[in-house]
């Protein structure tokens, strides 16, 4: 059995003498380590969940939406809203880069069935919305090109909708709109949403309807692209912005009366606004790891205290300071392998429950273990380090005056 | 000519509490020659358990020489001490000092442990022989709750003994056992020493003193006569 075995062995059967110390330790630390990880996971699975919801919307890496309106990327515009019209989505689908340009009219209404109500929101769309979002109706038609001509009152609903409006029947069935009533073509295929806005409670009409007769406008709220594989984003920003300015006759320092958001430009908003949750909620977790880390080093030195004599023995046979401090530190990575494995193990216990009561879907990933590990290890270690030194101070030659 | 194992010249030895200064030690010399079992006598707070700190490296005089096996070792590392502790002394304690959870095999082979050599399959058969010899081969996994008096201190003298060194010092190795049990201590002692083992031990009791060569009394910090 080598040095380094037998001192294993010996901490972990030191460690089982003192039940309560034990039991008091991997309390303290398995409370803060539960609380780290199950932050950690949930900011790691939110941020994952974005870019699925994302990817599932066909707005991955060769995509952009064209927003109506200048400003930030989220929050109030500060330009005008109504100069995105068919002409820069004609204009647009023209640059070899782009594959598909897909228009949409946006406004929220009452939508009414059978004496019920809801607010719900409008897309006024064309037929190649469901390549551009990659969502296609599960039952019944999507919006066609003669929909489109004709102005047709027609309308395809987001999975939600039948059971918002207690549905028996779907398609043929009719609901009414700005006073008028359309008939429903189609249910789309449900998609996963994130937080309280479900993306299944939507209704697409033709745009031409949308326009000349639910909102009565003659411009667009946005424009979806879809580019060709390959695409320079940063080339292609600078072209659309180029055309789209000119078009809009936006000349030297007037800003952008539109925005064009990007998928890594989306994400980055949304991690920032998780990120700095996440670091709040971290940083509190932080400081709960403090406060074990000192309950432990209180602990430690109530342990030196009533373990001196075996400290001393342990320096009278051939031990030298920096095997006592070795002991300790040794000692404290048992507690904190304990404790590591089953906060890790207690936060999966707690993500598995929230998965059960809520949309996010926590990943079990190998980084918050390794994180349950480190986190636990330096605390433990960093505050076990003190007692230690002192430990290995104690005096052998007590061992001749105890009695 | 045989040269002595411990050498002391002028050990003094005094401890500051607060204003006042207390001289432990008062100049002691001493040559302890191998082989040699000495029994240092007095009454309590003479100085003995001092004197046998210094003696056994757990405690530095405040001046003088000391020699063990022709070596200053006054001036030596805290860590050349522990070593020379692990390798040439065993201790025996009137407590025991035995470890609580470990069990008299494992408390025998503690200090191999500090010897960062590992621990081997001969040092357990050597542990294991140890025990039998001093009457455990049937207690080797007993933890020292389980077993008596004299049968911890058999425990503690295979513990002091595992690591083969050069001097034995005991500090009142009968203090805490009843009359039967002192009697075997003080055998093992005697077969120990025939072997050629060198012991120092401290005691008061004079019968026990009786059973060493010499025996040399200390009163004030100083040997007298």
């Amino acid at each position: 059995m080598s040095f380094f075995k037998g001192l294993l062995k010996e901490t972990f059967k030191e460690l089982l003498s003192s039940k309560v110390n034990l039991v008091f330790m991997l309390l303290a630390m398995i409370i803060s380590l539960t609380a780290l990880n199950t932050i950690y996971s949930l900011g790691m699975s939110a941020k994952h969940q974005i870019i699925k919801i994302l990817e599932s919307v066909q707005f991955g890496k060769d995509a952009m939406v064209i927003v109506a309106g200048g400003g930030r990327i989220i929050g109030l515009t500060t330009t005008r809203s109504d100069t995105l019209k068919m002409g820069d989505v004609k204009a647009l689908e023209k640059l070899d880069f782009v594959k598909l340009a897909s228009p949409i009219s946006l406004g929220y209404m009452d939508v009414g069935y059978k004496g019920t109500v809801e607010k719900m929101r409008i897309e006024g769309v064309y037929p190649n919305y469901t390549v551009a979002t990659n969502w296609y109706p599960q039952i019944g038609r999507f919006i066609t090109k003669k929909d489109l001509k004709s102005m047709a009152k027609v309308c395809v609903i987001g999975s939600a909708v039948p059971k918002k409006f207690h549905m028996k029947k779907v398609l043929g069935t009719y609901i009414k709109l700005a006073g008028q009533y359309f008939e429903i073509v189609g249910v789309l295929e449900p998609k996963t949403f994130f937080g309280h806005f479900s993306r299944n409670e939507r209704i697409l009409i033709p745009l031409t309807t949308a326009q000349k007769r639910v909102f009565h406008v003659n411009y667009l709220s946005a424009v979806k692209l879809l580019f060709r594989p390959g695409t320079d984003m940063k080339l292609a920003k600078k072209v659309i912005r180029k055309i789209l300015r000119k078009r809009h006759h936006l000349f030297g320092i007037a800003p952008d009366d539109f925005r064009m958001i990007t998928p890594e430009l989306a994400l980055s908003v949304f991690s920032k606004a998780i990120t700095t949750i996440n670091m709040f909620l971290l940083s509190i977790s932080i400081i709960s790891l403090t406060i074990s880390g000192v309950i432990i080093m209180n602990l430690m030195y109530a342990n030196i205290e009533e373990k001196a004599p075996v400290i001393a023995l342990r320096i009278a046979i051939g031990a030298s300071s920096f095997d006592i401090i070795l002991h300790y530190l040794i000692m404290s990575l048992w507690i904190a392998l304990i404790s590591g494995f089953l906060g890790w193990l207690f936060s999966v216990g707690i993500l598995k429950l929230i998965s059960m009561v809520s949309p996010l879907k926590p990943e079990f990933s190998v980084s918050s273990f390794v994180l349950s590990f480190c986190f636990a290890g330096s605390t433990c270690v960093l505050f076990t380090l003190i007692p230690a030194i002192r430990a290995s101070r104690v005096e052998p030659s007590l061992l001749l005056k105890s009695l | 000519m045989v040269k002595p194992i411990v050498v002391l010249e002028d050990i003094t030895k005094s401890y500051k509490i607060g204003k006042v200064t207390y001289e432990v030690l008062k100049g002691i010399n001493l040559e302890v020659y191998p082989g040699e079992f000495v029994a240092i006598m007095g009454p309590s707070g003479g100085g003995k358990s001092t004197l046998l700190n210094i003696i056994g490296l757990l405690d530095k005089p405040t001046s003088g020489k000391y020699f063990l096996e022709g070596v200053e070792v006054s001036d030596l590392s805290k860590k050349e001490l522990a070593r020379l502790r692990n390798q040439k002394i065993g201790f025996i304690f009137q407590a025991f000092h035995l470890i609580p959870w470990a069990t008299a095999m494992e408390n025998v082979l503690m200090p191999l442990l500090y010897r960062k050599e590992g621990i081997k399959k001969e040092d357990v058969k050597r542990a294991e022989e140890l025990l039998t010899r001093l009457g455990l081969g049937d207690r080797l996994d007993a933890r020292p709750a389980e077993l008596s008096g004299g049968q911890q201190q058999r425990v503690a003298i295979a513990r002091a003994l595992i690591n083969q060194p050069k001097l034995l010092l005991a500090d009142e190795p009968t203090g805490n056992l009843d009359t039967k049990s002192s009697e075997e201590v003080l055998k093992i002692f005697e077969e120990l020493n025939q072997t050629g083992l060198t012991i120092i031990m401290v005691t008061h009791d004079p019968e026990v003193a009786q059973r060493a060569q010499r025996i040399k009394t200390i009163r004030d910090g100083k040997f007298i006569e």
